[in-house]
C-alpha cells in the first residue's frame, strides 16, 4: 500500500472514493488541454446538426413558423445536448468521449439528472466573459479542476487514460537507448528478479521526495551496483540516467 | 504469490468483467439477463479485492490503473441509481405537482428574491421622481434616444410593430429563449455567491423602476403599465423564480450547516430542477405575449383591457403556484 502511495505523482491531485467494499478507488481529475479539445468537439458537432437538420426542417416547415422552429430547436440542442449525452451516457458526450474524459459524481457514481441539469446551466457563467474564460479560471483554482457548473452540481470530470503517461515520466525513456543492446537486455532479463524491479520502480517513484544529497547517493549506490552486475561502461552516463534507463527497458511490455 | 502469477491467473476474470460491463451499460436494465447481472456483481467484488492485493504486490502504474479503472466502472455501475420514469408521467408529475408544491415549499426564498426586486423597483421609481437627472446615471444610455412622450406619440400614430404571424412568432422565440438565458444567469450568480443572484434581482428592479418613473413624470404612465404589464406579469416573477432558484442551492452549497456541502447540495438539487424548468415554461409563455400581444397599440386594443389581461395573468399564475392544496413535505414524507 506505502508503495501504491508512493507511486502516486499527484497523489494530492487525485480524489478517493472509498467502496462500500473498503476499496479506496482513485479518481483522476481531468487537465483543463483535454477538457478544452472535448467541448471543441462537442460545439462542432451540435453546429453541425443544427446546420444540416435545421437546414432540412427549414426546407420542410412553412415560412410563417420556420424560422422561430429553428431557433427553438437549436436553443433545445445547445442546452440539451450534455445534459442528455450526461445522463444517458455514463456521464460522456461524444466528445467526452473521443477524449477520454467522463463526467462523475464526487462519490464516484454516475451523475444525476438534476446534476446535469445544475452543471449545465451554471455553464451561462463560466462561459463568460470570453469562451469559459471564468470557468477556466476557476478550474486553474480548484484542486479538482472543477469549473463551477462542477462546484454547484457536486461533479467532476475525470480522466480515464493517465497510467500511461505516468509510467514513461518515471522511466523517462525517450532520453536514452544504450541499454538497447542485445547483449545487455539478455542480461537484464536474466539477472533482476521480480522483486529487484518492483523496487526499482518504487525508488523512481520517490525519487522526487528525497532531499538531493540522499536521491544522489541512493542514485549512485543503485547505479553504479546495476552498472558492474551488466557490465555496462558509458561516460557521461549519470546513476539516476541509467536507473530510469533500465527501468524503461524492464517496464517496456507495459508500456 | 507473486505478482506475475498473480496477473496471470486473474486476468481472464478482468477481461470477463470489462465485456459484462460492456454489455451492461449498452443494454436496457429490462433485458439485460438476470444472472449476468448476479455475475457482474459477483466478479464487481472479486475485482475490488483484486485491486487491494495488487496494491500489495505491485507498484506497477499501468497494471494498477487498470484495475483502478475496471473497479470504478464496476462501482458506478453496481450502486447507480435506478429509478426512473417514463417521459409522459414525468412531465405530468413535474407540472401538476412538483413545480407547484416546490414553489409552496420554497415561498420564503420566492419572498427575500421578489423583496430583492421590489427594493430594487421603489430605489429606482422614487430617486428618478425625486429628481429626474438621477435616470442617466440609473440607465443605459440608449433608452435616452427619445422622451417617453415622443416615443408614445411615435408609437400611436404609426403601423402596428408586429404585422404577421411569422414575424410575431420569430421575435417571441428570440424574446424568451433570450430571456431564459438571462434567468440561468440570475441563477447561476445566485447558487454560487448569494448575494449576486439578490443583487442582479436589485439591479433589474431599479431599471424597471427609473423607466416607470420617467414615463410617469411625462404623463404616459397608462401607455408604459399596458405595453409591460401582459408579459411583465409573467416574466419578472419568472426572473424572481430563478433568483430563488439560485438562493436555495447558494444556501446549500455557502451554508451547508452541520452537514457536509454534498449531503446538502443532494437535498437542494432536487428542488431547483423544478424551479427552474418552471421558470422556463413561464418565460416561453410570458415570450409569446410579449412578441404579440403586449405589441398592440391602443388603435387595436385598449390600454383597460391590456392591463386587465395583465392583471389576470398575474393572478392565475400565483394560483397556479400558491393556492393548492398541502406542500411536498406533508404529502411525500
Amino acid at each position: 500500500m506505502e508503495l501504491a502511495r508512493a507511486m502516486n505523482r499527484n497523489e494530492e491531485d487525485a480524489a478517493v472514493v472509498l467502496t462500500p467494499e473498503h476499496v479506496p478507488i482513485r479518481l483522476n481529475p481531468a487537465g483543463l488541454g483535454t477538457r478544452f479539445w472535448a467541448t471543441l468537439l462537442d460545439a462542432f458537432i451540435v453546429m453541425l446538426v443544427v446546420t444540416v437538420l435545421g437546414g432540412a426542417l427549414m426546407a420542410v416547415l412553412p415560412g410563417a413558423i420556420s424560422a422561430s422552429v429553428m431557433m427553438v430547436f437549436a436553443f433545445v440542442l445547445k442546452w440539451g445536448y450534455d445534459m442528455y449525452f450526461e445522463v444517458r451516457r455514463q456521464g460522456q458526450t461524444p466528445g467526452k468521449r473521443l477524449c477520454g474524459l467522463r463526467v462523475v459524481d464526487r462519490r464516484g457514481l454516475p451523475i444525476t439528472f438534476q446534476q446535469a441539469f445544475v452543471r449545465n446551466i451554471v455553464r451561462v457563467l463560466d462561459f463568460a466573459p470570453v469562451f469559459y474564460g471564468l470557468g477556466a479560471l476557476v478550474a486553474l483554482c480548484d484542486r479538482y479542476g472543477r469549473r463551477l457548473g462542477d462546484i454547484a452540481a457536486e461533479t467532476l470530470v475525470v480522466q480515464e487514460r493517465a497510467a500511461r503517461r505516468d509510467l514513461e515520466t518515471l522511466s523517462q525513456e525517450r532520453r536514452f537507448n544504450s541499454l538497447r543492446e542485445p547483449r545487455v537486455l539478455r542480461r537484464v532479463r536474466r539477472l533482476i528478479g521480480l522483486e529487484e524491479r518492483e523496487f526499482l520502480l518504487a525508488l523512481c517513484a520517490r525519487a522526487d521526495r528525497l532531499k538531493p544529497e540522499a536521491r544522489f547517493d541512493l542514485m549512485e549506490d543503485v547505479g553504479s551496483h546495476y552498472g558492474r552486475l551488466l557490465g555496462i561502461e558509458e561516460a557521461g552516463l549519470s546513476a539516476e540516467n541509467l536507473v530510469r534507463g533500465l527501468l524503461a527497458v524492464l517496464y517496456s511490455e507495459s508500456l | 504469490m507473486d505478482i506475475e502469477s498473480f496477473v496471470r491467473e486473474r486476468r481472464p476474470r478482468w477481461g470477463r468483467l470489462e465485456q459484462l460491463l460492456d454489455e451492461a451499460e449498452r443494454v436496457p436494465d429490462r433485458s439485460f439477463d438476470p444472472n449476468k447481472i448476479q455475475e457482474l456483481v459477483r466478479s464487481y467484488r472479486q475485482a475490488c479485492s483484486d485491486l487491494n492485493h495488487a496494491r500489495s504486490l505491485t507498484a506497477d502504474p499501468v497494471l494498477l490503473e487498470r484495475l483502478n479503472l475496471l473497479t470504478g466502472r464496476g462501482y458506478r455501475y453496481v450502486y447507480r441509481n435506478t429509478r426512473r420514469q417514463g417521459l409522459r408521467e414525468a412531465l405530468i408529475a413535474l407540472f401538476f405537482r412538483e413545480i407547484p408544491q416546490t414553489f409552496r415549499q420554497e415561498s420564503l426564498r420566492v419572498g427575500v428574491a421578489a423583496g430583492a426586486m421590489v427594493l430594487g423597483a421603489v430605489f429606482g421609481f422614487v430617486t428618478v421622481l425625486v429628481n429626474p437627472h438621477h435616470a442617466r446615471d440609473l440607465i443605459p444610455a440608449v433608452f435616452f434616444a427619445e422622451s417617453p412622450k415622443q416615443r408614445v406619440e411615435r408609437i400611436e400614430k404609426g403601423e402596428e410593430r408586429i404585422t404577421g404571424v411569422e414575424e410575431a412568432a420569430s421575435f417571441s422565440t428570440m424574446l424568451f429563449t433570450h430571456n431564459i438565458k438571462v434567468s440561468f444567469l440570475a441563477f447561476s450568480l445566485g447558487a454560487l455567491t448569494l448575494v449576486g443572484g439578490a443583487w442582479i434581482l436589485f439591479y433589474n428592479g431599479v431599471l424597471l423602476g427609473a423607466v416607470a418613473a420617467q414615463y410617469f413624470q411625462d404623463g404616459v404612465g397608462t401607455f408604459f403599465v399596458a405595453w409591460v404589464g401582459p408579459h411583465g406579469a409573467l416574466e419578472l416573477p419568472a426572473i424572481i423564480f430563478s433568483g430563488a432558484a439560485g438562493l436555495r442551492a447558494g444556501q446549500a452549497l455557502l451554508m451547508p450547516g452541520h452537514r457536509s456541502i454534498a449531503s446538502s447540495l443532494r437535498q437542494a438539487l432536487p428542488r431547483v430542477r423544478p424551479m427552474l424548468l418552471g421558470t422556463a415554461a413561464i418565460l416561453v409563455l410570458a415570450g409569446l405575449i410579449e412578441g404579440s400581444f403586449s405589441q398592440f397599440s391602443a388603435k387595436t386594443i385598449p390600454y383597460s383591457f391590456k392591463i386587465a389581461v395583465a392583471a389576470a395573468l398575474f393572478i392565475l399564475l400565483l394560483a397556479y403556484l400558491f393556492v393548492g392544496r398541502g406542500t411536498w413535505s406533508s404529502r411525500a414524507r
